[in-house]
């Protein structure tokens, strides 16, 4: 017993910075412990949003990828390295963020999301991360996200520009109100930085989401202009005729 | 200037397809060197991403140590490296993300003395502490060389950013004149992150010569309900650093 609670005292420690921002403490903690995410994608984006989740104590992570780093992704891919090429990312991230932090349960998926192995691979999560880099899978994820009103936060980069928004059906519109089409998947332009800063508002995002304070980006496509540094905010609404969430 | 290798290009391909990026710009890249104050917080992102982005020289320093309360935010290091020296620390995880890179591990203990002696004859110094005291050290130098700084400071789910030109802009004592006392102030990683890959995209930005840096005005984020908002800052005529300087140069 004594050193159970020893341990929870040493493992306080760890978070003890941001358990002193207003409305975090223990309960907030608690609840980051016990929380589970589910993050699609161990990519440019998948990177950031996972490595500060497991920074803050989620305490089971479910990162997903089908596949393997090249060399061409480690100019933004920060939970790879070199060493890491040829390995599956979802089994590379589980590895980095054990090292990060060894009290976050990681579960790695392997397969690629379709409409047959979704519900498999999201499992229990309580929320989902999009770190993806299609719109094909995305709608999958929505999908699933509405159907089972799971929370969803989305973004999306290109070049030095990136978009975030917090779904969360039937508060909120889906991402096939706002995004109807599935946008031709291309190789673009991408600084590292760019999924940086976009990847980590995502953790941003969740960690406000389950802790329980501050303001969602609900309702609301936060777009962003890295080249500029101009940050704008548009009003999206629900599409009443969705084939998603609509009657 | 040193060239590209075969395997640089295909790790820097995606970010070369960049519209006014291309091998040029990648090699200047290469060839430049920053100063990073810090391996905590947001020098973990910071020197992280511009690693990651073929800066080719880094130099960072830190006289501490990563402690277990370091670690919900200081991506650099881990549990492993509790002990270590935090620029050294630092020096193993960005050359493991970045074997084409040269970084230099500073454990030295920046003050008004050694300042100029620490930093040295770099192109860009990033302040990625966490007092005021240090930071006024730092700009005073980056003032009397003529070399850009990008400042940034943050506090719980809240902060701040601006790139310091000086004469063109302010100093850092014109926007924050003195220090407050040092506080353990909250602090949750996704902060750090968010403002320190802000900075290492403006020093991307600056070595690379592509997009608009945030000169003469500060970025003030609240992440608590995701609102950015830049203030156009002014110089201090009588800025003890700026002016004082200034005037140095032309009397």
């Amino acid at each position: 017993m004594g050193c159970v609670l020893k341990k929870i005292s040493f493992e306080n420690e760890r978070y003890a910075r941001q358990m002193i921002i207003s409305g975090w403490g223990d309960e907030g903690q608690r609840r980051i412990n016990n929380a589970t995410v589910f993050i699609a994608g161990a990519g440019g984006l998948g990177s950031p949003a996972a490595v500060y989740l497991a920074a803050a104590g989620v305490g089971t992570i479910i990162i997903c990828d089908d596949g393997e780093p090249e060399l061409s992704n480690l100019n933004r891919q920060i939970l790879h390295s070199d060493a890491d090429i040829g390995v599956n990312k979802a089994l590379s991230a589980k590895d980095s963020l054990n090292m990060l932090n060894p009290n976050v349960t990681v579960r790695p998926v392997t397969e690629r999301i379709n409409k047959n192995s979704v519900e498999s691979a999201v499992a229990d999560a309580d929320i989902m991360v999009d770190c993806l880099d299609n719109f094909e899978t995305r709608h999958v994820l929505n999908e699933f996200a509405v159907k089972n009103s799971i929370p969803f936060v989305h973004a999306g980069i290109h070049g030095l520009s990136g978009q975030v928004t917090f779904i969360h059906s039937p508060e909120t519109p889906c991402l096939r109100c706002v995004f109807p089409g599935a946008v031709p998947k291309d190789v673009f332009p991408v600084v590292g930085v760019t999924p940086g800063i976009i990847g980590t508002i995502e953790a941003a995002e969740v960690l406000k989401w389950i802790v329980g304070i501050g303001e969602n980006l609900k309702n609301i496509l936060l777009i962003w202009d890295g080249d500029t540094m101009d940050f704008q905010k548009i009003d999206i609404k629900k599409d009443p005729d969705c084939p998603v969430c609509g009657k | 200037m040193k060239n590209l290798t075969h395997s640089e290009k295909e790790r820097y391909h995606r970010q070369m397809l960049m519209e006014g990026w291309g091998e040029n710009v990648q090699q200047k890249l290469k060839n430049s060197k920053v100063f990073i104050a810090g391996a905590g917080g947001l020098g973990s992102p910071v020197s992280i991403y511009t690693a990651v982005a073929g800066v080719g020289n880094i130099r960072i320093c830190d006289f501490g140590e990563p402690e277990l309360s370091n670690l919900n935010r200081q991506i650099l290091h881990d549990d492993k490296r509790i002990g270590i020296n935090k620029a050294v620390s630092a020096k193993e995880t960005l050359e493991r993300l970045n074997p084409d890179i040269k970084v230099e591990a500073l454990t030295d203990k920046i003050t008004e003395e050694n300042a100029g002696q620490v930093i040295g004859d770099v192109d860009l110094i990033i302040d990625c502490l966490d007092n005021f005291d240090t930071r006024h050290y730092i700009n005073e130098y980056a003032v009397k060389k003529s070399i850009p700084m990008i400042h940034a400071g943050i506090y719980g789910m809240r902060g701040q950013l601006t790139m310091i030109k000086t004469p063109e802009t302010p100093c850092l004592w014109c926007i924050n004149p003195g220090s407050p006392p040092p506080v353990v102030f909250p602090v949750v990683g996704a902060t750090a992150g968010v403002m320190g890959s802000i900075q290492a995209l403006e020093a991307v930005k600056y070595l690379s010569g592509v997009g608009t840096n945030l000169l003469g005005s500060l970025l003030i984020w609240d992440g608590s309900i995701m609102e950015f908002m830049t203030i156009p800052q002014h110089k201090d005529q009588g800025c003890p650093v700026c002016s004082r300087i200034n005037d140095i140069d032309n009397g």
